[in-house]
């Protein structure tokens, strides 16, 4: 029980992090490839820590970001919840695949998630955004490795703070 | 195994329904705008996070600026402040003028308006936000329905007032339009945002309406929300399709919807206004014989 929470609050923190690097300001060239940090965080989250996380959590974690980021509300809720609830029905396969793989199928879940963005945006009448909205899902996918490295880092830190 | 993958169905199904619900709500401006408005007060200090490293690089840059930089900076501006001086000594005198003449039309007083200085705060937004923070907020009289402008025109409304900072969405906004006059013709007609920052699109132009491209429009005043005669954007292309009903004219907005730091908060003309106008009329008849 104790050590569930301790996961919470190190998930708390990176998530922090993740909605900081979301909202940093950028260089125009650094624009469009800038990943979708806060899913890749829930993404590496939901495979491999113990308890995963839940629907919920992604959630609200995803109105955290609408409210932060001026988007219409519910727009990063559902996206994060689509995409977690994918990982969970896929998470035995996904946890055991090489990291090339692994980072295959995470640029399939954030060009999917993409998708239903473009959907939303349409939707709101929104003209079709140029090639540089699919750049992000490719820069998702290169840091992939590079990320579950540092998170497993501050994972495991986490689990042996707390026994 | 069956029911658990159900429950987790049934789970995302409920997620998937709130979220398309609260976006709708969002949307028509049903509650949800007033309950993100109020998260939004409670982590503003994110954004003040999140500015910090952008202001302590922009810090560094300024103290590293060399000697000559600085003071080229500076004649460069010295020389922009006499010519808009040379400009304003004019308008001191259209300014009269203009009063005058009004007076002799019998017309309504012209409102003349303050404004307060304000800097955006730089943060990455949703790009399909179209919105952006100023770093004023009810603290410093900031209200729902303010005009915001920077230097070329209008940028766009307040919409969201936070304790320090405030949301302003732009006209840019698919959602959004905006009453507009052409200068020339004094046509008035509505200015709609495209969700792009370098294209409005005005749909109602008759198509027999004298507009081409290079007039100038101004916000009308109509709708009461944004002051009258304000410049907004510049008309870009007119295509006539004679099967049509309407030309289909597009417009360039004179603002930097993308790029601009500092923006200027319009004022409402209040009885200070009133005020001046008062001795102007005593001072009319004196004047006539």
């Amino acid at each position: 029980m104790r050590k569930r929470r301790d996961g919470l609050g190190k998930l708390t923190l990176v998530l922090i992090a993740a909605i900081l690097l979301t909202l940093l300001p950028l260089p125009k060239l650094l624009d469009p490839i800038w990943p979708y940090w806060v899913a890749l965080v829930l993404v590496y989250w939901s495979l491999e820590s113990t308890g995963g996380i839940s629907l919920g959590f992604a959630f609200l974690a995803g109105l955290v970001l609408d409210v932060l980021t001026g988007s219409l509300m519910g727009m990063h809720a559902l996206s994060l919840v689509v995409m977690i609830y994918l990982v969970q029905r896929f998470r035995a396969r996904l946890r055991f695949f090489p990291p090339w793989q692994q980072a295959l199928s995470v640029l399939a879940l954030l060009v999917n998630d993409r998708i239903i963005l473009l959907w939303i945006t349409a939707l709101l009448g929104e003209p079709v955004p140029t090639w540089e909205y699919w750049l992000a899902p490719l820069a998702g996918m290169a840091i992939w490795p590079w990320l579950f490295l540092l998170l497993d880092r501050v994972r495991i830190a986490s689990r042996q703070q707390g026994a | 195994m069956f029911g658990h993958e159900g429950a987790r169905t049934a789970r995302l199904m409920i997620y998937l329904l709130l979220a398309l619900a609260l976006m709708a709500m969002d949307q028509r401006g049903h509650y949800v705008p007033r309950l993100r408005s109020a998260l939004g007060t409670a982590l503003e200090p994110v954004f003040h996070v999140v500015e910090w490293p952008a202001n302590a690089l922009r810090a560094v840059r300024t103290y590293t600026t060399s000697y000559r930089t600085m003071l080229e900076e500076n004649r460069s501006l010295n020389e922009e402040i006499l010519v808009r001086d040379g400009a304003a000594q004019q308008l001191e005198t259209l300014r009269q003028e203009n009063r005058r003449l009004r007076a002799l039309l019998e017309a309504t007083a012209g409102r003349e308006y303050e404004f307060r200085f304000a800097e955006m705060v730089q943060v990455n937004l949703d790009p399909f936000s179209h919105q952006v923070i100023i770093d004023r907020g009810g603290r410093d009289g900031v209200f729902v329905g303010q005009a915001v402008i920077d230097g070329a025109g209008i940028m766009g409304q307040v919409e969201e007032v936070h304790l320090h900072m405030s949301g302003v969405r732009l006209i840019s906004d698919p959602d959004h339009a905006l009453p507009v006059q052409l200068t020339r013709t004094g046509l008035r007609t509505v200015a709609f945002g495209t969700g792009e920052t370098s294209r409005l699109a005005l749909p109602n132009v008759p198509l027999q309406a004298d507009v081409r491209s290079g007039d100038l429009l101004v916000t009308s005043g109509l709708g009461d929300r944004f002051p009258a005669g304000f410049p907004v954007a510049e008309v870009e292309s007119v295509r006539r399709d004679p099967g049509g009903m309407f030309a289909e004219v597009e417009a360039r907005p004179l603002a930097a919807l993308d790029r601009g730091r500092e923006v200027l908060l319009v004022l409402p003309a209040g009885p200070a206004d009133r005020a001046e106008e008062t001795p102007d009329a005593t001072a009319e008849p004196e004047g006539q014989p």
